[in-house]
């Protein structure tokens, strides 16, 4: 029997309508080359969970204190020491949730089989890959309907800026951008939309006939809700768009103030800045208000740990440690997500501040003061850049990475590096848009913190 | 075996009475609280031994994936071991260190360490593991008797840990292929993607 997926694997509830939606959005005359095939393999029964998995999550508190196991932790535990074959060869669970080892993606690297429950079933088991800057390509055991789950995060995100998704047959619900040499490229369609068009695209010129095509194509789209990164957002201000989406989705790394404040000017509508990890997915969304990212999952209890393992007092940084979320092919018990910030208590949700994606890093100034990595991110997060990098040499001085495209943007950068570190040299480095770094890293002996 | 020990009651008593601190954390890196090298350098020591630092080395790790689950059935087999019995018939060091060192290894690789505290057959396995391996038997047992129930009681565990393992590796066997199909390969819809 072969293995190749066929339609009615990709959509097994497709209807005459689905049907139109997908071949309009792969013939339309500017669409892009659609590289890759792939689809919501959601049947009946999947719809009908995810409408009442949908509904617990719009309405389910998340309800945790700080540094308070929240009382659903400890059946968790029991049942992912009986069910995971990683955490059974651990022995037995220890009588502390404290006491609980931390795991990393080093360890999830290492064999993800380990991972995967006894309890779920293998025929409808489906992957997610990773690059990541850590030197660990990582595949995700995943299921169809976890896949689906996602959905219920973003409307209680949107939920958040007053935003109820509205489209749904004969209309584009998603478009998914992505801005680089090469891209998983698809179209689908959302069953718990009724059947709302969803294309992953991407917008490198590479992909289409024409670049123009690609403005006329997001037009005719014209999508309820643009998801992507900073790089492919960036990408998108540049282009003549006249239609505008009711919201912007950028996951995957930081947005800067800058960035956000250009794309809400451009669109009119709000630019939702979500921390998301495949591991785990949407765990917080940014809201000015709330000080920080608000967590969004109910059952995904967050800790923060130093790196010692212990838990810091609220308020203080350190790394950002998950239990529970809602793979249930990956039942995570802290999980070290090499993402660092605060946690503090939020007017209805605990409130995750002062997010940064890797170690905190000090950079030194030319008087000899230490300098937080937050300082630098305020100094530059005006700047609509992209992504940016910052690299200090044993001297002392000053490498920054951004886009290509965006070099005309260095010198407000470097004005803006000079009022803090003083007269240090300061080199600019363009990068293309594959490069993956790590945004803060230095030579300088105690920059680690 | 040709030694007779206790009775088998005392022994199981003992480890069903085994004090809650005995279960806590072994420490491994910057986690857990016990640390278990102390444990067995304290356990030696009064059976007049002094163990180097060579020995107990051997009951340090800063690796919970590979020693977690041994260290903590250290810890119980100490609390065993401290029983006035033993401490009277006394075993030499290098005896006792072979029996820390090689008994919780083995029954550890396939069975939770606290499992030989909470479930009745496998208290009675590890009591009568430990006499074995100090050449002891149950007092009231025969040579036969103790050798039967012995095979019998871990001959049975060790086959259905066999078996459970046989279908672990199956398992994960079949979750890698699952993995790397197609089907698996094109994935599912996600409205962002990371």
């Amino acid at each position: 029997m072969s293995d190749e997926p066929n339609d009615q694997d990709r959509y097994p509830t497709l209807t005459e309508a689905g049907r139109r939606m997908l071949r309009d959005l792969r013939e339309h005359p500017s669409a892009p080359m659609y590289r890759n095939q792939s689809g919501n393999r959601l049947t009946l029964e999947d719809v009908s969970e995810l409408r009442s998995f949908e509904r617990e999550i719009l309405e389910s508190a998340v309800d945790f204190l700080p540094n308070q196991t929240p009382a659903w932790v400890n059946e968790y535990v029991q049942r992912t020491f009986e069910d995971v074959p990683y955490y059974r060869s651990l022995g037995s669970p220890p009588k502390k949730f404290t006491d609980l080892p931390t795991i990393s993606r080093a360890d999830l690297a290492a064999d993800i089989a380990k991972f995967v429950p006894d309890s779920v079933s293998l025929n409808r088991l489906i992957n997610f890959r990773t690059t990541g800057t850590t030197g660990h390509p990582l595949l995700i055991a995943s299921h169809p309907v976890v896949a689906g789950r996602y959905l219920a995060f973003h409307k209680r995100a949107l939920k958040r800026f007053g935003i109820e998704l509205k489209h749904g047959r004969n209309q584009v619900g998603v478009v998914i951008l992505g801005n680089q040499r090469k891209c998983f490229t698809y179209v689908s369609v959302t069953p718990l939309m009724d059947e709302s068009g969803l294309a992953k695209i991407n917008l490198h010129p590479a992909d289409w006939n024409h670049p123009d095509d690609r403005a006329k194509y997001l037009d005719a789209l014209d999508p309820e809700v643009y998801a992507g990164d900073p790089i492919s957002f960036a990408e998108l201000l540049k282009l003549p768009i006249t239609t505008t989406p009711r919201a912007l989705i950028s996951v995957s790394m930081a947005l800067s103030e800058g960035l956000r404040a250009k794309l809400e000017a451009r669109f009119a509508c709000p630019v939702l800045d979500v921390y998301s990890m495949n591991e785990v997915g949407p765990i917080a969304v940014y809201d000015s208000n709330a000080g920080g990212h608000v967590l969004l999952q109910p059952q995904l209890f967050v800790e923060i740990l130093d790196a010692n393992g212990d838990r810091v007092p609220s308020g203080q940084h350190g790394e950002i440690v998950v239990t529970g979320g809602f793979n249930f092919c990956l039942p995570l018990l802290r999980y070290r997500t090499g993402d660092f910030g605060a946690l503090v208590v939020g007017k209805e949700a605990p409130v995750i501040t002062g997010l940064s994606g890797r170690q905190p890093i000090r950079f030194r100034a030319n008087d000899g003061r230490w300098l937080n990595n937050i300082d630098v991110s305020h100094a530059l997060g005006a700047i609509p850049f992209s992504r940016y990098g910052l690299h200090q040499h044993a001297d002392g001085s000053l490498a920054l990475n951004i886009a290509m495209a965006e070099l005309s943007l260095a010198e407000k950068a470097k004005t803006a590096l000079e009022l803090l570190f003083g007269d240090q040299p300061i080199t600019v480095i363009g990068l293309i848009a594959e490069d993956k770094f790590i945004q803060y890293t230095s030579d300088l002996e105690g920059a680690k913190q | 075996m040709q030694n007779i020990g206790p009775s088998l009651e005392i022994l199981i008593r003992r480890l069903v009475d085994i004090p809650p601190d005995f279960l806590d954390e072994p420490k491994i890196g910057n986690q857990g609280q016990v640390v278990v090298a102390a444990l067995v350098n304290d356990l030696l020591r009064w059976f007049g031994a002094r163990p180097s630092d060579l020995i107990l080395a051997r009951f340090r790790s800063s690796n919970t994936g590979i020693d977690r689950n041994r260290l903590a059935l250290v810890m119980i087999v100490v609390w065993l071991l401290a029983d006035e019995w033993f401490i009277a018939a006394g075993i030499p060091q290098h005896l006792l260190v072979k029996l820390l060192d090689e008994t919780p290894a083995d029954l550890a690789s396939t069975t939770p360490a606290h499992k030989f505290v909470t479930d009745p057959d496998r208290r009675e396995e590890l009591a009568r593991t430990v006499l074995a391996r100090l050449n002891f038997r149950p007092k009231d047992e025969t040579l036969a008797q103790a050798t039967d129930r012995l095979s019998s009681i871990s001959g049975s565990e060790r086959k259905r840990l066999l078996e459970a393992s046989r279908a672990a590796e199956h398992r994960a066997r079949a979750i890698r292929e699952a993995l790397a199909k197609k089907a698996a390969e094109e994935s599912a819809d996600k409205w962002t993607r990371e």
